[in-house]
């Protein structure tokens, strides 16, 4: 067993250091920061004042050697734009993050799951077909023109809720209901599809055979089975929501991690979009780690496969 | 002749002179008759940083003074109706042989912690400055003399005709902080408290969402009418639309094409837009080579008659955008009017024929930052109408600022600037041989420029800049095509907005002014 997590150990810092290499020099490639921070024709010597002031006038080696050993340390850097820690400005926005994420999350799943459960016992019935329509347009209808939607009927129309900002429940509703709408599409169609396999086992049919109400097999035979795949996915998007959600935190103007990321990218922020792709590529890896391991101990096979 | 007409009439050496004698605004005006009162609120279309908090950084472009302007103040700044307006300076001295300028710090004066502005903190102040155009100006100054509590002293290596265009209005260096408590809490609790001699003092800032200040009712200048202003940050322009329409925000910047449409028919709302010092222009920079047909004059000429200017600034910015047919914005000092700029196809189409290109001719590249891409589509439009057949090459911002300055762009370059200066910097960066977007120049152009960089006359230096800038229109070396205008939305509580108070200025300001209808 310690040789399996040592090996899955070894391979997330590879996935982390890959990413760093890959982010560090992507970033790179959208263009010259310092064409941003000044108007359009300043004058040369300003230009490479502030290249010098930001390290950019280095080679690339020793820019990435001493953003390697900034990161060794726990230091992401400090951003071009608010030249405050990254690691700061992380933490301010994070928990706006969680908490969006987290409602977004319980509104995918209490939604996710019971229409992905209806879809699949009432299988080719209206409820799958409305699931699917559903789970279609979800997935499909881009979340700015959703966000857009619903602050155009619901704060300048009927007036009801406010347009954008951060401060109140109220301000919550239409980002959690706009970010979970993508994922509970998501998370439905898992749902439906493991419940269907589920459904089909022999397990199901004894219980069935035995006489069980119909309710206790879905609900508590079936369910727990069926979930197993759903939570997991869950986990992951938790994170991707937390980091992610660049748009539905635009559109909103919530101040969460993604919309700092939406602000680096658009000052190329070097610094910033690395640590927040970087944070949230090693919180994508950890739980990968700990599903592996989990998953390791449950089932011994996995671990003597590997 | 009113106040603004009034101030544009007048001189750098009349406006000093009166300066000097108190009789501009450095007079006290009269107090707000009230306490402050009530909110405004502005969405603002990007993130606030801590670090335009502190004018020492001030970078070389417009965006921190959105909040300098609260926050701080300046010994000598734009302000309605004039371009350098004594604000902590009462007055100030030019010594005869342009080797130093003499301020006086204007007299009850404070700061937000009660301090008094004294002539250290001024000194202080441009010292720690490092912000755009620092080393130009400190390589310039060879001391700052500290006479007295109220008296400050630049003392200059040689004479520089510039200094106040730099000091007053192209950097934050003349934006004062106070000395003792920025030593007391350091750079970085600057950042986070920091304390100013504007109208409003810091209240709270939370990254990302809001910025909140307070009026500050030890304001020399005046006492702000309005309690609170609150800049909130919603970068998507439609929900700034929504925000304003439902009236979470009484201001709303950057509101442009079918937004600004919708914004235009909203009974209470109003349009306000602002032009601000960004020319667009079109550049030949092939016309030094003899070989090239741009090298023919009336080429550039048909280049310029083809280009329909009323049509593409109403289409883009619904016509707010003038036309000023100059590549220097008229906000700048020694700015020389040009001729009106004419749309004749067909005078463009016989210009061409004349010039031995009856049907046309295929001119090349037309590069241009792809952000004004849109611009470009317009003008190559027109340009293909005359028979000038080009293909538009659109470049990362970057790549094209690096191209155009490193002299690798050919045939037609689409070029702007917002750079901060006057007629003689402008001139130096893109007319003038040397100059940093300059790919050739003209003798006599030279010439006048280099008398004028000596020239501590005032009226001659007006001259001749205005005599190059005649020589850069009659030569055709640019095809100007507008001054951008910034379009804003203003909501129906707001009495005075603030915007396009300042000439070339895109927010609102100066705050103090702005006020909430009395309903």
């Amino acid at each position: 067993m310690k040789q399996y997590i040592a090996r899955r150990v070894g391979y997330s810092l590879l996935s982390l250091f890959l990413l760093s290499v890959t982010i560090f020099l992507f970033v790179r490639v959208t263009g010259d920061p310092v064409s941003l921070l000044v108007e359009p024709g300043a004058s040369p010597e300003d230009i490479e004042n502030i290249r010098h002031q930001l390290g950019l006038d280095q080679p690339l080696w020793e820019q990435y050697w001493h953003f390697m050993a900034n990161l060794a340390a726990g230091d992401l850097g400090q951003s071009f734009y608010y030249r405050t820690p990254v690691l700061e400005l992380y933490f301010q926005r994070l928990p706006h993050s969680l908490l969006l994420a987290a409602v977004a999350m319980a509104l995918s799943l209490l939604i996710g799951i019971p229409s992905g459960i209806l879809a699949a016992v009432r299988v080719d019935g209206f409820w799958d077909s409305a699931g699917k329509i559903f789970a279609l347009l979800g997935l499909s209808l881009p979340s700015f023109w959703v966000g857009l939607v619903l602050i155009l009927f619901f704060s300048v129309y009927l007036g009801w809720l406010p347009s954008s900002g951060s401060g109140g429940v109220a301000h919550l509703l239409m980002p959690a209901f706009t970010l979970g709408w993508y994922f509970a599409a998501a998370h439905m169609r898992l749902t439906r599809s493991s419940m269907l396999e589920v459904l089909g086992s022999e397990y199901i049919k004894l219980a069935r055979l035995k006489g069980l109400p119909e309710a206790l097999v879905i609900g508590k035979h079936a369910l727990k089975n069926a979930l197993i795949p759903v939570i997991t996915l869950a986990g992951i998007n938790l994170v991707v929501m937390i980091n992610v959600a660049v748009v539905v935190e635009t559109v909103f103007a919530w101040p969460g991690i993604g919309r700092l990321l939406y602000e680096g990218i658009t000052f190329r922020d070097f610094p910033v979009v690395q640590g927040v792709v970087i944070i949230g590529g090693a919180m994508i890896v950890l739980v990968n780690l700990l599903v592996d391991i989990l998953y390791a101990l449950i089932d011994p096979r996995i671990r003597l496969e590997s | 002749m009113d106040g603004k007409a009034r101030a544009d009439a007048f001189g750098r050496r009349e406006l000093l002179v009166l300066s000097a004698l108190g009789l501009v605004a450095g007079a006290q005006r009269p107090a707000f008759a009230g306490s402050p009162q009530g909110q405004l609120t502005w969405a603002v279309h990007f993130s606030l940083a801590p670090t335009w908090f502190d004018p020492a950084e001030t970078p070389g472009m417009i965006t921190p003074f959105l909040l300098m302007y609260a926050l701080h103040d300046a010994m000598v700044k734009p302000m309605p109706g004039n371009a350098a307006e004594p604000c902590l300076a009462e007055a100030w001295k030019t010594a005869p042989d342009g080797l130093s300028y003499e301020f006086t710090v204007r007299a009850g004066a404070k700061f937000h912690n009660g301090e008094p502005v004294t002539a250290e903190d001024v000194k202080f102040s441009f010292e720690r400055y490092r912000g755009t155009s620092a080393a130009l100006m400190k390589e310039r100054v060879a001391a700052v003399e500290t006479p007295d509590e109220r008296r400050v002293r630049f003392v200059l290596k040689k004479p520089w005709p510039d200094f106040l265009t730099f000091y007053g209005s192209a950097t934050g260096a003349g934006w004062i902080v106070p000395k003792k408590y920025v030593q007391q809490v350091g750079e970085d609790g600057f950042k986070k408290a920091p304390v100013g001699a504007g109208p409003y003092r810091f209240v709270s800032f939370t990254p990302g969402v809001e910025l909140v200040f307070e009026a500050f009712e030890g304001y020399w200048r005046k006492i702000p009418a309005v309690k609170r202003l609150v800049f909130k940050v919603v970068p998507e322009e439609a929900t700034r639309l929504a925000a304003l329409k439902r009236g979470e925000v009484d201001l709303a910047y950057s509101i442009r094409g079918e937004l600004a449409e919708e914004l235009k028919k909203t009974p209470g709302l109003s349009l306000k837009p602002v032009v601000i010092q960004g020319c667009f222009w079109l550049y030949f920079p092939d016309q030094w080579d003899p070989k090239s047909p741009w090298h023919d004059q009336r080429v550039r000429d048909a280049a310029r008659l083809a280009i329909d200017y009323k049509s593409i600034s109403e289409a883009l910015t619904l016509g707010y955008s003038p036309i000023t047919n100059s590549i220097i914005p008229d906000t700048f000092d020694f700015y020389w009017k040009a001729p009106a700029a004419v749309y004749d196809l067909a005078k463009a189409k016989k210009l061409l024929a004349d010039a031995g290109f009856g049907n046309g001719f295929d001119a090349g590249d037309y590069y241009c930052d792809s952000s004004y891409a849109n611009l470009g589509e317009a003008v190559l439009n027109n340009l293909q109408e005359a028979g000038i057949r080009v293909k538009l090459r659109p470049l990362e911002r970057a790549a094209f600022f690096s191209g155009y300055s490193e002299k690798k762009l050919k045939n037609i370059i689409q070029g702007a600037s917002g750079a901060f200066g006057n007629a003689a910097t402008r001139l130096e960066a893109f007319v003038v041989k040397g100059g940093a977007y300059a790919y050739g120049s003209y003798p006599e152009i030279d010439t006048l420029f280099a008398e004028q960089a000596a020239e501590l006359d005032v009226a001659k230096r007006t001259t001749m800049l205005q005599r190059i800038q005649q020589i850069v229109h009659e030569r055709s070396v640019y095809a100007p095509i507008w001054q951008l205008a910034f379009i804003n939305g203003v909501g129906k509580r707001v009495g005075e907005s603030g915007l396009g108070l300042i000439r070339g200025h895109a927010y609102s300001a100066p705050y103090e002014d702005v006020t909430i209808k009395q309903t």
